[in-house]
């Protein structure tokens, strides 16, 4: 099920960044995947306030729009819980949770809003918001796309903060939507070697990877190995030889 | 205690934590550990679906267990990925027999020790979110007692990762299947944060992670997002249970 439905999340990605490149991939490829009307993505920055990624289309964006003026809705209320949050009537009474940004939203055109978190573990990136023309909950298949693209588009976010060329991340998310649990640790360890934030250690780690050209979880591996550590005095990656535990400097 | 006792007293104590501490990961952890003591079984450990449908490690009792589960998962073979795909539990497999139907797999399981294998369908509404795995150091069959006992913790588990999130609003099965494989990443996180702060191992670390749980009554993933977040030092968590009840009933 899942390879399948990844496929056609690179499938479209690909299309989306050939016609494209310098635009809002992400976001049409989560619109047309879920099947709903609009999808927007808002990133948490390191002081806990939102920047727009990217809309899928106008209403999209006022959406986005609105919450950030309000401080509230769907993606607001994904990323500081770290849940999906849904209102399937926005002019009902689930509506209500929201004062300033419902009645906004449905002058806007929007009926029903789902907001997804995307997060790796505790490392929040922001929020996947949707919305629909008109009311209704999320069929089970949907809401299963929307994770996936969740998930998809936290290790895109990751890419891009190391830096890479925008051209280059459908390429670069190939394989499974998750990290192998080696990352996990290996950004935990990286965290304390560094002195960073566990989200500022895997944007590194990512960084690193890419600098020294192995994948993730390989560099991963060798850091729980302690095959490779961070020296914080030095501020250089060390790695040991086996045959002789000394470290020594490489590829910075 | 006969395993009849053994399964009584796991199911009471799984009801307990449903309605105490409701940690997926410890309800999930304590379900595998408890797999190995009621059962003919020498290890156990659970694989959950995300809601993209990829499969996913989320608990274990022994680190053999997690190393062999995390293989099944890269190599996409082996009786969890069978039994997932299937619907249909995998019981008895001989691993000496496997080498055509696992050839990654079934090498490397008996490397680890183990000579057969089983796979537990979890099973809701016609969907299978996840498999119970049982492996086993010993040949020949298990009881059909023990296999009926195995698929009824299965069910449990089902119920425990339905039932978790209950009280807090939770509107689909999708939501908690993320939820478990979000703490079970946190979890990662912090085993490697205290691993480098205290230099222990891995499974000492989830140890330590446990433990504190334990002994403060809180969920395993709210202590793991306390040391993510840095708001609990790695060199503060206890190392041991220090409950002298709960390790009476252990």
């Amino acid at each position: 099920m899942s390879t399948e439905r990844l496929i056609d999340i690179f499938t479209l990605m690909a299309n989306h960044e050939s016609e494209d490149p310098h635009g809002s991939s992400l976001c049409s490829v989560a619109k047309e995947i879920t099947e709903l009307s609009g999808a927007g993505i808002s990133i948490t920055s390191e002081d806990g306030g939102q920047e727009q990624l990217c809309a899928s289309n106008d209403v999209a964006q006022g959406l986005l729009d609105l919450e950030m003026t309000f401080n509230e809705g769907p993606g607001h209320d994904a990323s500081q819980n770290g849940t999906a949050s849904e209102v399937s009537d926005l002019m009902g009474e689930g509506g209500q949770r929201w004062t300033f940004y419902s009645p906004e939203a449905v002058k806007l055109g929007a009926r029903a809003v789902f907001g997804f978190p995307i997060h790796i573990g505790a490392v929040v990136f922001g929020a996947l918001s949707l919305y629909r023309d008109s009311t209704g909950p999320l069929s089970e298949e949907q809401s299963s796309s929307a994770y996936l693209m969740a998930s998809v588009i936290g290790r895109a976010v990751l890419v891009m903060q190391t830096g890479v060329p925008r051209g280059a991340i459908a390429n670069e998310l190939q394989g499974q939507s998750t990290f192998d649990f080696s990352v996990h640790q290996a950004s935990g360890i990286l965290s304390v070697q560094a002195k960073l934030s566990v989200k500022d250690a895997l944007i590194m780690l990512r960084a690193h990877a890419f600098a020294v050209d192995i994948s993730p979880s390989e560099l991963a591996h060798r850091i729980i190995d302690r095959g490779t550590r961070f020296d914080f005095q030095s501020r250089v990656w060390l790695e040991t030889d086996p045959k002789n535990r000394e470290y020594e400097e490489y590829g910075n | 205690m006969s395993r009849e006792s053994l399964i009584v007293s796991t199911l009471v104590e799984l009801a307990d934590n449903l309605v105490d501490s409701f940690d997926i990961i410890n309800i999930l952890t304590t379900l595998s550990d408890r797999c190995v003591e009621a059962l003919e079984v020498d290890a156990a450990g659970v694989l959950l679906a995300s809601p993209g449908g990829e499969l996913q490690f989320v608990a274990s009792s022994s680190e053999s267990m997690r190393v062999l589960e995390l293989f099944q998962i890269q190599t996409n073979e082996g009786p969890c990925m069978d039994c997932y795909r299937s619907g249909v539990a995998v019981v008895n497999v001989a691993l000496s027999e496997a080498n055509g139907r696992w050839p990654l797999f079934a090498p490397r399981a008996i490397k680890h020790g183990f000579h057969s294998v089983h796979s537990l369908p979890l099973r809701l509404r016609g969907r299978t979110i996840g498999a119970l795995n049982l492996f086993r150091t010993l040949q020949g069959p298990m009881e059909d007692g023990d296999i009926a006992a195995a698929q009824g913790l299965a069910h449990v588990a089902t119920i425990a990762i339905l039932q978790h999130r209950a009280m807090l609003d939770a509107t689909s099965l999708n939501e908690q299947l993320d939820h478990a494989l979000t703490s079970r990443i946190v979890i990662e996180q912090a085993k490697g944060i205290i691993a480098e702060a205290t230099q222990c191992r891995m499974d000492q670390a989830f140890g330590r992670l446990r433990a504190h749980s334990r002994n403060h009554n809180e969920g395993i993933t709210l202590v793991a997002s306390a040391i993510v977040a840095g708001t609990l030092q790695a060199n503060d968590l206890e190392y041991t249970f220090g409950d002298p009840v709960k390790q009476a009933v252990l």
